[in-house]
């Protein structure tokens, strides 16, 4: 076509377009002008200040109008820059610049000459302005709108000169409204109740009922783990096993208590603030660890770390607030106004939990913080146990108040005190090393092993250890305690100089990058800090000395431990005196032994930083606190006489410690009451959660958001833009949780009700459901959306009602057929001209199966469940076997599948499931040639189609027609036409005749659930034929 | 109760009699609109320019081969076997907690015999002898580089171009660019060594992230079931199973009438095409029919479904079906220890297997629109991770620098790209970054790879984020 005749052609074809619009209406700058702009502008003219051209910014008002810039000049497109720039002839000067991948087409230019010509009224961008009633639509068919909402759709409709569509048949709405509220499809039972129930409000009802189901919290629930991210598995690389099912089970009761929206927020971002919080209040936190971790060996901790906080944040945008985060985590927002300070600011919400950015390699300890969930019973007897334990440690600090009533005996039987300490169990000089073998003074049975590389070099009287740092000497069948024992260790050492970090002496298998479980003793800058730990930081104990050790010359290191499990139980004392000390972590409840093989070891730990040039000797291990002049006594040989002959009241501790039954007696009932309760705290489930540092983190800007690019300190806040955080609020997550259920946030409603009405219409009233930001789709029916939104607010955050109101609509009601007419004017259904149309969900189209054929398990919540998957899926990635279940777990609903990140369901990522890595607010709904081999050949539908079959013959009537007509209205919940019945029927006759013997039993022998015998094998195997075709059938994949 | 519709009787003999013609008519529909494709592409103006490569071959070697005894030779490193690395090289740059804490970080020679090969005189150690045969073919990238230094994120970024987890996998975006030729394979199929262990694999790395799970990759397997869910159940026969279809379509057909829905009849065509994956799948995965000399070039292993050499030989039968990009994953490269022993081992999985395919694509004049790739997610260490002795080493993650090479497709044989230095620790010229790499080859695709993109929360993205040059001296 020549060049001229196709642009007149263009040209007319504007014309038309433009003029059908400008009839209508002006131009809408939300809907028509601010997009534009968004696309082809912002990256150069938007919030990120960086990459701002000229000054120029478009995503605020410009702020001269007029005069001097003549950016828009309101009325005279002509004389405005921004139209003279977009149409300048000099393709130098025009914007956007050639290379830009977003040009303006003719008609855009022509929409933003009009809207200057109209005034250029600038607003902000709709999703930031609070939303407002609207009064409601003048409509022409009074008739039809049976709630407000519906006027809002039929204005729209009538705008378009289009009329609703008839309501749909109760049979198809019955199918609908199940699928949507509960997932599942009505039971035969329900279909025929409700077509018989011919009373008016027969609908409402039915909307009643199913919301009261206990399957609509497990529907919800199905929806909000897409958000959350939820997953039986880490994610990362070895992606091991996490039990975070508890939190699951929150979530399925919250909504089917209907628990207010904003108190579901609220306990989810900050539970553990509220006051006195309750177990549930803390288990929601969990929401907030849900994300992936890892536990690679050899990765950077704090890398990590960062990442998980920033994911919270990710997760915390979109789930919450229809917003994209991620952007700003490098720079400033391209698009929206969420500054690179800004995103830090959010980050330093969630960045304020004592955690780590490794989980446990060697052991099952689950990363801290985290919730013991003890069933009631268990609960109870830990209660009596504490109580016993604070009885008894109360009764301990009486007794260390006065000596002993045998002390003056004591002493009058010792008038000298042997120079031996009793309860040693490791006395190693290292005078006397053979070969590798280090003599034991208390114990010869177990000697020491001294490494290789490890030298024995000669100080004074005899021979000490000289460490390498990449070397060690161990003692294995010593110092082998859990927190329980109390026990003492002594060390003469000598550093050569002060490091980061060095490895002295430990009992653990690895360090922190494996989660080191057991104690240690390091030099951290020189200052000695010795730990007891089970899981680091969140569950240890640990001190350090105030001092830093000499350097270059022997110290004589004592470390006293009571067996208390408390930080202040523990003593660091240098050449016999007790060393200033600082608490660093004061939370150990749960056992310090476990992830394999680690003997009592000195001077180095795998891949972590040993004692290098250091030197070590007289190593001592007894299992019990030393006194402090017995630890003097190690230092000093005549510390002990010295005092009995000057001063002997002050042996009154070594004696009670030694020798007072009364003592003795207390200590081992103490212990024995704490030994009982450690064993009932470490058989009790855990979950991670939140519960915020008693002092808050500093939170900095990270340069291109590289954790190791720390910047410029920052304080909690939120974006401005959105809503300004409440003067004298509090700064932290709970501040946060109540910003976010304001009234006034003009986001949180929203992005509530939108997500409501996706469910009822399979899109949202924003198409983007994930992004209401300024690259995010305007809304279909602002009005609409802004009147839903304070509604909610109004009806206390009230989900259900919610539902019921949409449910319950004239909108909804309406059939889903489509004809020539609203397929063209309103091809994606964005005007709600017709009834939702939507393919199955993954779970859905699972879980009807099972449940059509009676297979469904209907327990509610529990560990999570194997139910079959091709052999080999685990194994081929991780070397790991998937442990299929049998029985009831095999027939559970979808949402109880074990979900592993690396390797998810292969039946549902096919059919569109969020693969739970990160955040996702939007499936997709595809086709493809994979769906149709998962419902044709997958074990499971074939069981499925097997034991529906089973039912069809058992309780489907006589004839075939009767049988196949039951099995059709189980898996669609309508009768088949008589073509449909005559089609079934006819294949259910030819395949009788088609079947050997052989082929009839290999078909319906497939799955665990045993064949009835009662029936012919060929009858069988024909109707799992006809039954499988219909459960591959558009009337079964579809809710329509 | 409701009545059926069977006044609409007239029109639906008028569809059926649509049906009856078979599959082909059908096409009529939306599938004429949708390509012949299983997979289709979604986007127009696809390719950008013409394509040097229609299809690519990658041999992803899991974990991180060391570049240093197999393909970037350091007769320093052997000088200086056991000498300390030199702060000066290093530069305070970050290690693994693997090996950061050591109190020594030993240099380590590679324990190999190095010779040049071919006329463009590249050096091959004694670890490679088949690669070493066809080096005038292949285009070695010496200064390769990455920013993760643990598997997880470093096979991610590599595969997905972001080490954050829910991007689309590279054969994800060039299925949803470029769709697929064939109409009865997907266009993006995934092959990993059966058995093999090491460090695990993940299905996000040939996830379609944001996009359209259609472009999500199809991995074919050793076993029964080479697509999951392919063979129909016990007792199924292929014919039981075509008259079902043709009843299952007649069943939609009726629905059809009354829903008046184009996705009814989309699935009706899916349904055909998964019929017709049933038999061009196993046809694909038989090699039955591969002469014996066939077996002979990639070696004997090839005939053991899920070896490595069997998925080479395999990839060159998708290839010939025109699959648009084929994945391989060989794991077990990580050698952190007894580096010389296991080195080997994983030499002779792969060498035959690798070189075999570049031959056998080659005379079958098939090389010169298919891009092979060899490479893993970083390289190793100049320094001996653990004890270093008279016979062993170990070495650890290094992203800095690591050699990687391709074949085919439109890149310049007989090159060598890149260097570095003595110590093999830093890149001394022209680094090729992740992003660059990819950049390369969807260039060599006829894809500009800046204008892939795919709108997902408001953001345009792309397999190279906002990265990535063309490097024009690795193109022939």
């Amino acid at each position: 076509m020549p060049q001229i005749t196709r642009s007149l052609l263009f040209s007319l074809l504007l014309a038309t377009l433009v003029g059908q619009q400008a009839s209508a209406r002006d131009v809408d700058f939300q809907r028509s002008i601010r997009p534009i702009l968004s696309r082809s502008c912002f990256e150069c003219h938007g919030p990120d200040s960086e990459s701002r051209q000229a000054g120029l910014r478009l995503d605020v008002e410009p702020e001269h109008r007029a005069g001097t810039s003549r950016l828009l000049v309101a009325g005279a497109p002509e004389k405005s820059l921004l139209y003279q720039r977009l149409t300048e002839s000099d393709p130098d000067d025009r914007m956007p610049p050639l290379d830009a991948h977003h040009p303006v087409s003719t008609r855009e230019i022509e929409l933003i000459r009009r809207w200057i010509l109209e005034g250029a009224r600038w607003e902000r961008h709709w999703a930031f302005v609070p939303p407002e009633r609207s009064p409601l639509p003048v409509v022409g068919n009074q008739n039809w709108p049976r709630d407000d909402l519906d006027r809002f759709i039929l204005a729209g409709l009538e705008a378009e000169g289009l009329a609703p569509a008839p309501e749909a048949d109760a049979a198809r709405l019955l199918r609908r409204a199940s699928l949507d509220l509960t997932g599942l499809p009505p039971t035969l039972d329900e279909l025929e109740a409700h077509l018989a129930d011919d009373a008016p409000e027969a609908w409402n009802r039915v909307v009643t009922r199913l919301l009261e189901s206990p399957a609509y919290g497990e529907r919800m629930a199905t929806l909000w783990l897409d958000l959350a991210r939820y997953a039986d598995t880490h994610g990362y690389q070895s992606d091991v096993e996490r039990p975070v099912w508890p939190w699951r089970d929150w979530v399925i009761e919250a909504f089917n208590d209907n628990m207010p929206y904003d108190e579901f927020l609220s306990w989810q971002l900050a539970g553990d603030l509220l006051p006195e919080p309750t177990r549930a209040q803390r288990l929601a936190t969990a929401f907030n660890r849900l994300h992936r971790q890892t536990n690679e060996g050899g990765s950077v901790e704090e890398e990590f770390r960062v990442e998980y906080v920033a994911d919270r944040v990710h997760t915390f945008g979109t789930a919450m607030l229809g917003l994209t985060t991620e952007c700003a985590r490098c720079h400033d927002h391209k698009f929206d106004p969420i500054s690179h300070e800004a995103y830090y600011q959010l980050f330093a919400f969630f960045d304020d939990i004592d955690e780590s950015g490794l989980y446990s390699h060697f052991t099952n300890a689950t990363p801290t913080p985290s919730l013991q969930l003890a069933d009631d019973a268990k609960q109870r007897r830990m209660a009596v146990l504490s109580a016993r334990i604070k009885e008894l440690e109360s009764t301990g600090s009486t007794l260390r108040d006065r000596p002993g009533s045998s002390f003056e005996d004591w002493l009058a039987t010792n008038p000298r005190l042997p120079l031996e300490l009793p309860g040693r169990q490791g006395d190693y000089r290292f005078d006397d090393v053979e070969g590798s073998v280090i003599f034991n003074h208390a114990d010869p049975e177990r000697p020491g092993q001294l490494g290789a590389g490890v030298e024995i070099r000669s100080r004074q009287d005899g021979g000490s250890l000289h460490l390498d740092g990449d070397n060690s000497a161990s003692f294995p069948g010593v110092g082998e305690f859990d927190r329980n024992q109390p026990f003492t260790i002594s060390l003469l050492l000598r550093p050569e100089a002060i490091t980061e970090r060095a490895v002295i002496i430990h009992r653990s298998r690895a360090w922190t990058d494996a989660g080191s479980q057991g104690y240690q003793l390091l030099l951290e800058n020189g200052h000695p800090s010795w730990s007891l730990i089970h899981f680091w930081p969140g569950n240890a104990i640990s001190i350090r000395t105030d001092e830093p050790l000499p350097v270059g010359q022997w110290s004589r290191l004592t470390l006293v431990y009571d067996g208390s499990s408390h930080a202040s139980g523990m003593t660091l004392h240098v050449d016999g005196e007790q060393a200033e000390t600082t608490i660093t972590r004061d939370n150990l409840t749960r056992s310090i032994t476990g992830g394999g093989p680690g003997a009592l070891t000195i001077g180095q730990r795998f891949r972590d930083r040993g004692f290098k040039d250091g030197g070590v000797d007289e190593l001592l291990v007894l299992d019990r606190a030393l006194s402090t002049l017995e630890v003097r006594q190690i230092h000093d040989e005549t510390a002990l006489n010295h005092a009995r002959t000057t001063a002997p009241g002050s042996l009154a501790e070594t004696h009670r410690l030694r020798e007072d039954p009364e003592h003795l007696a207390h200590l081992s009932e103490l212990q024995e009451a704490r030994r009982a309760l450690a064993k009932e705290l470490d058989s009790t489930p855990e979950i991670m959660t939140m519960t915020a540092l008693p002092e808050p983190r500093t939170s900095r800007i990270l340069e291109r958001g590289r954790y190791d690019m720390p910047g410029r300190a920052v304080e909690p806040d939120t974006p401005e833009e959105i809503m300004v955080f409440p003067a004298g609020e509090r700064r932290d997550r709970l501040g946060l949780a109540r910003w976010t259920t304001d009234a006034r946030n003009p986001l949180t409603a929203r992005v509530a009700v939108n997500r409501l009405w996706e469910i009822a219409f399979g899109r949202g009233l924003v198409l983007t459901s994930e992004d209401f930001g300024s690259q995010g789709s305007v809304p279909s029916h602002p009005e609409l959306l802004d009147q839903l939104a304070l509604d909610l607010i109004e009806s206390g955050w009230d989900i259900k009602a919610m539902l019921e109101r949409i449910i319950g609509s004239a909108t909804y009601r309406q059939d889903s057929t489509t004809t020539e007419n609203t397929r063209r004017i309103d091809p994606g259904n964005a005007l709600l001209s017709r009834g939702p149309a939507n393919r199955l969900t993954a779970e859905m189209i699972r879980d009807q199966a099972l449940s059509a054929s009676g297979l469904l398990v209907d327990t509610i919540g529990g560990p999570s469940v194997h139910p079959y998957q091709p052999p080999g899926l685990w194994q081929e990635k991780s070397g790991r076997t998937y442990p299929q279940g049998s029985g009831e777990t095999l027939h559970r609903r979808s949402l109880y599948t074990f979900w592993k990140r690396t390797s998810p369901p292969p039946m549902m990522m096919i059919f569109d499931a969020a693969n739970r890595d990160v955040c996702v607010a939007r499936r997709g709904a595809t086709n493809t040639p994979l769906q149709a081999l998962v419902l044709l050949n997958d074990p499971q539908f074939v069981e499925a189609s097997r034991v529906l079959a089973e039912r069809c013959l058992v309780h489907g009537g006589e004839t075939p027609e009767e049988q196949v007509t039951f099995a059709f209205k189980s898996l669609t919940s309508r009768e088949p036409t008589n073509g449909e019945r005559r089609l079934l029927t006819d294949l259910f006759t030819e395949e009788l005749s088609g079947f050997e013997p052989d082929e009839a039993r290999a078909l319906i022998e497939i799955g665990d659930t045993p064949t009835r015998d009662a029936l012919d094998p060929i009858h069988l195997a024909a109707m799992t034929v006809v039954c499988s075709t219909i459960l591959n059938s558009d009337a079964a994949v579809m809710r329509r | 109760m409701m009545r059926p519709p069977d006044d609409l009787d007239v029109t639906r003999r008028h569809f059926l009699s649509r049906l009856s013609m078979g599959v082909g008519a059908m096409a009529l529909g939306s599938l004429a609109s949708a390509g012949r494709s299983v997979f289709p592409g979604s986007i127009d103006q696809l390719p950008h320019f013409a394509p040097r490569a229609r299809r690519v071959i990658y041999l992803f070697q899991s974990g991180g081969p060391s570049q240093l005894d197999l393909f970037d030779y350091k007769p320093l490193l052997e000088k200086r076997n056991g000498e300390e690395l030199p702060d000066s090289v290093r530069k305070g740059q970050r290690l693994t907690g693997m090996s950061g804490n050591q109190s020594s970080l030993p240099l380590a020679g590679a324990q190999f015999k190095w010779k040049r090969h071919g006329e463009s005189g590249a050096w091959v150690s004694e670890l490679l002898p088949h690669t070493a045969e066809i080096v005038d073919k292949l285009c070695f990238v010496r200064s390769m580089h990455t920013e993760a230094i643990n598997h997880d994120p470093a096979i991610t970024f590599f595969q997905t171009g972001s080490q954050i987890a829910g991007r689309p996998s590279m054969g994800s975006w060039i299925s949803y660019g470029l769709g697929s030729e064939n109409s009865n394979l997907p266009a993006y199929i995934v092959l990993v060594t059966k058995d093999k262990g090491g460090q695990p694999l993940y299905s996000r790395l040939w996830g379609s992230g944001f996009i359209d799970s259609r472009h999500q990759g199809v991995q074919l397997r050793a076993g029964r079931d080479p697509v999951l869910y392919l063979t129909n159940p016990e007792g199924v026969s292929p014919e039981r199973r075509r008259r079902m279809l043709d009843r299952l379509r007649s069943l939609d057909a009726e629905q059809y009438l009354r829903e008046n829905d184009p996705e009814i009849d989309a699935r009706i065509a899916q349904y055909e095409m998964a019929y017709r994956m049933q038999m061009s799948v196993p046809d694909v995965s038989d090699l039955s029919d591969e002469p014996d000399e066939v077996f002979d070039l990639y070696g004997e292993e090839a005939r053991t479904p899920g070896t490595y050499a069997a998925n080479c030989l395999m990839a060159r039968r998708l290839a010939e079906r025109d699959v648009r990009f084929i994945q391989l994953y060989h794991q077990g490269w990580d050698q952190h220890g007894s580096l010389p022993a296991s080195i080997r081992v994983q030499a002779r999985e792969t060498d035959q297997a690798s070189a075999a395919l570049v031959r056998d694509l080659e005379r079958r004049g098939m090389l010169e629109d298919t891009l092979v790739v060899w490479g893993g997610e970083f390289g190793r260490t100049n320094y001996s991770q653990g004890a270093l002795t008279a016979n062993d080493y170990g070495r650890d993650h290094h992203p800095r620098c690591f050699t990687m090479w391709m074949a085919g497709g439109g890149v310049r044989p007989g090159t060598t790209y890149g260097a570095t230095d003595d110590y093999g620790y830093n890149i001394t010229e022209n680094p090729v970054h992740v992003h660059d790499l990819n950049a390369t080859m969807l260039h060599l695709l006829g894809i500009d790879h800046e204008r892939l993109t795919h709108q997902h929360q408001g953001r345009d993205f792309r397999l190279t984020d906002v990265h990535g040059r063309v490097i024009g001296d690795l193109l022939a």
